[in-house]
């Protein structure tokens, strides 16, 4: 195992081990309101397990080399789309709602916070990167969104 | 109560959160235990909107709290003094410990002419000074509704007269209620927390985790249908409206366990989708309300 494995190990047990102290707490908390904070804080241990998980896929995929990192697109299915391209998927008549950030494109047609194909003012089938950069800084919100494709041209 | 409510302990416990503070207030208030305090009612730029929700608030009522709870030192729209005599009695609090709710947003644009809330000594009163100089002052600061909390309609586009909530001109906590308008349970048990208590516990945009702590996507009936993908394609049909535009998802509040107007609806189970009006920066950014060109199906 290499050493950069065997630290990811390391932090996912640290992070079970959280999770499962919280769930205990949680049979012992009498209030509903430390119980939310104890539910907030299981999920962000998940997050961290998510973002591990992620992070020993990317080393397989380095081990397999470049060109093999696509892992993340719909199986068979990805669509890159140049901005004009994307610009129609709006979400509306029927079509799905897709959003890039950095360079990726997701599908967001079915994200309980883009109901109707917006979300907060902002609406589907644009480059959101900065947008996504001012609110979203240093949250897990990416990975748990299905990716497409590459943005190009 | 009705039956959905008094199988969950949670919904039972979280429904009676208000009447059970104010109630404890009020029982301690009469054994002397705790003293009544000065609540100053600021009315600013709005649709007093909020003061006419507070009137229909229920178990206990907004006459049971302004009488047995605290001395309404001055409110605009429930006083019996006017014109200089009104303003007496609200410039006179500063000496006095009082309680500061406001409504309404400050408009700011040319030093706040734009809402003059009365005369004092013959020269016109801003809404801009007066949440200043009181708010400076008073041990607690309360702002309900979405045009005290963070600008709300008042400050919606083009925001003609550059309205902003109340924090933005004061420096110091402003306890958040958004909501248009603020439920009378969520004012009035914070109210009461404070009097019991002090400060409730506040989330990280300063609102009561003890009302504003799930999505009402998280406790919506109609939650099995997203999880399900059955979507309403109208309103009327009383499936899940995510389609249609619904911001439960996105709308942190207890509209699905406390429901309005004595407890009895709320406008999901009412066929009509949340529009977001208890998340900041409604109601520009919540819009559009209602959408029929919708996504695909699934
Ligand atoms: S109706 Fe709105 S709040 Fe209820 S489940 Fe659907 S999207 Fe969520």
């Amino acid at each position: 195992m290499l050493k950069s494995e065997r630290s990811i190990c390391q932090k996912m047990k640290h992070a079970i081990d959280d999770a499962e102290k919280r769930i205990q707490l949680l049979y012992t908390s009498p209030c509903i309101y430390s119980r939310y904070i104890l539910l907030h804080d299981i999920r962000s241990c998940m997050q961290e397990l998510r973002l591990l998980c992620n992070a020993f896929a990317d080393q397989d995929m380095q081990a397999m080399g470049p060109g093999e990192n696509d892992r993340t697109f719909i199986q068979g299915n990805r669509i890159d789309l140049t901005e004009e391209e994307l610009s129609k998927y709006t979400g509306k008549g029927g079509k799905p709602a897709y959003v890039a950030i950095n360079g990726t494109i997701y599908d967001v047609t079915g994200n309980a916070a883009w109901a109707a194909a917006s979300h907060f003012g902002l609406t589907a089938g644009k480059d959101l990167s900065k947008e996504f950069a001012s609110c979203h800084a240093g949250q897990q919100i990416l990975n748990k969104l299905t990716a497409v494709g590459k943005l190009i041209g | 109560m009705n039956k959905d409510t008094a199988v969950c302990p949670e919904y039972a416990a979280r429904l009676s959160s208000a009447g059970d503070l104010i109630r404890k207030a009020s029982n301690e208030i009469q054994r002397k235990n705790l003293e009544k305090k000065n609540l100053v009612w600021l009315e600013l730029t709005g649709c007093s909107g909020n003061i006419i929700s507070m009137l229909n608030g229920a178990n206990p009522d907004l006459k049971y709290l302004i009488t047995q709870m605290v001395n309404m030192k001055y409110s605009n729209s429930l006083m019996a003094a006017e014109g200089e005599a009104a303003m007496e009695q609200l410039m006179n609090i500063g000496m006095e410990d009082y309680i500061l709710a406001v409504e309404g947003a400050v408009s700011t644009k040319e030093n706040g002419i734009y809402n003059i809330i009365g005369r004092w000594k013959g020269e016109p009163l801003t809404a801009l000074k007066a949440v200043k100089l009181l708010g400076e002052k008073a041990a607690h600061v309360i702002a309900l509704g979405a045009c005290a909390t963070h600008g709300g309609v008042s400050a919606a586009m083009p925001n003609p007269a550059d309205c902003v909530g109340v924090q933005a001109v004061l420096d110091k906590k402003v306890i958040k209620l958004p909501g248009c308008p603020c439920h009378p349970d969520w004012f009035t048990g914070t109210l009461a927390h404070i009097l019991l208590y002090g400060e409730p516990e506040l989330d990280q945009k300063d609102r009561p985790l003890l009302f504003y702590s799930t999505l009402i996507h998280d406790r919506c009936p109609r939650r099995a249908f997203f999880d399900k993908g059955i979507f309403a394609t109208k309103l009327g049909e009383n499936t899940c409206m995510f389609k249609l535009g619904c911001r439960g998802p996105v709308t942190r509040v207890d509209c699905p366990i406390r429901k309005w107007n004595d407890y009895v609806n709320w406008p999901i189970q009412d066929d009509t989708p949340c529009i977001g009006c208890a998340q900041f920066g409604f109601p520009d950014r919540m819009e559009p309300f209602i959408s029929y060109n919708t996504t695909r199906e699934g």
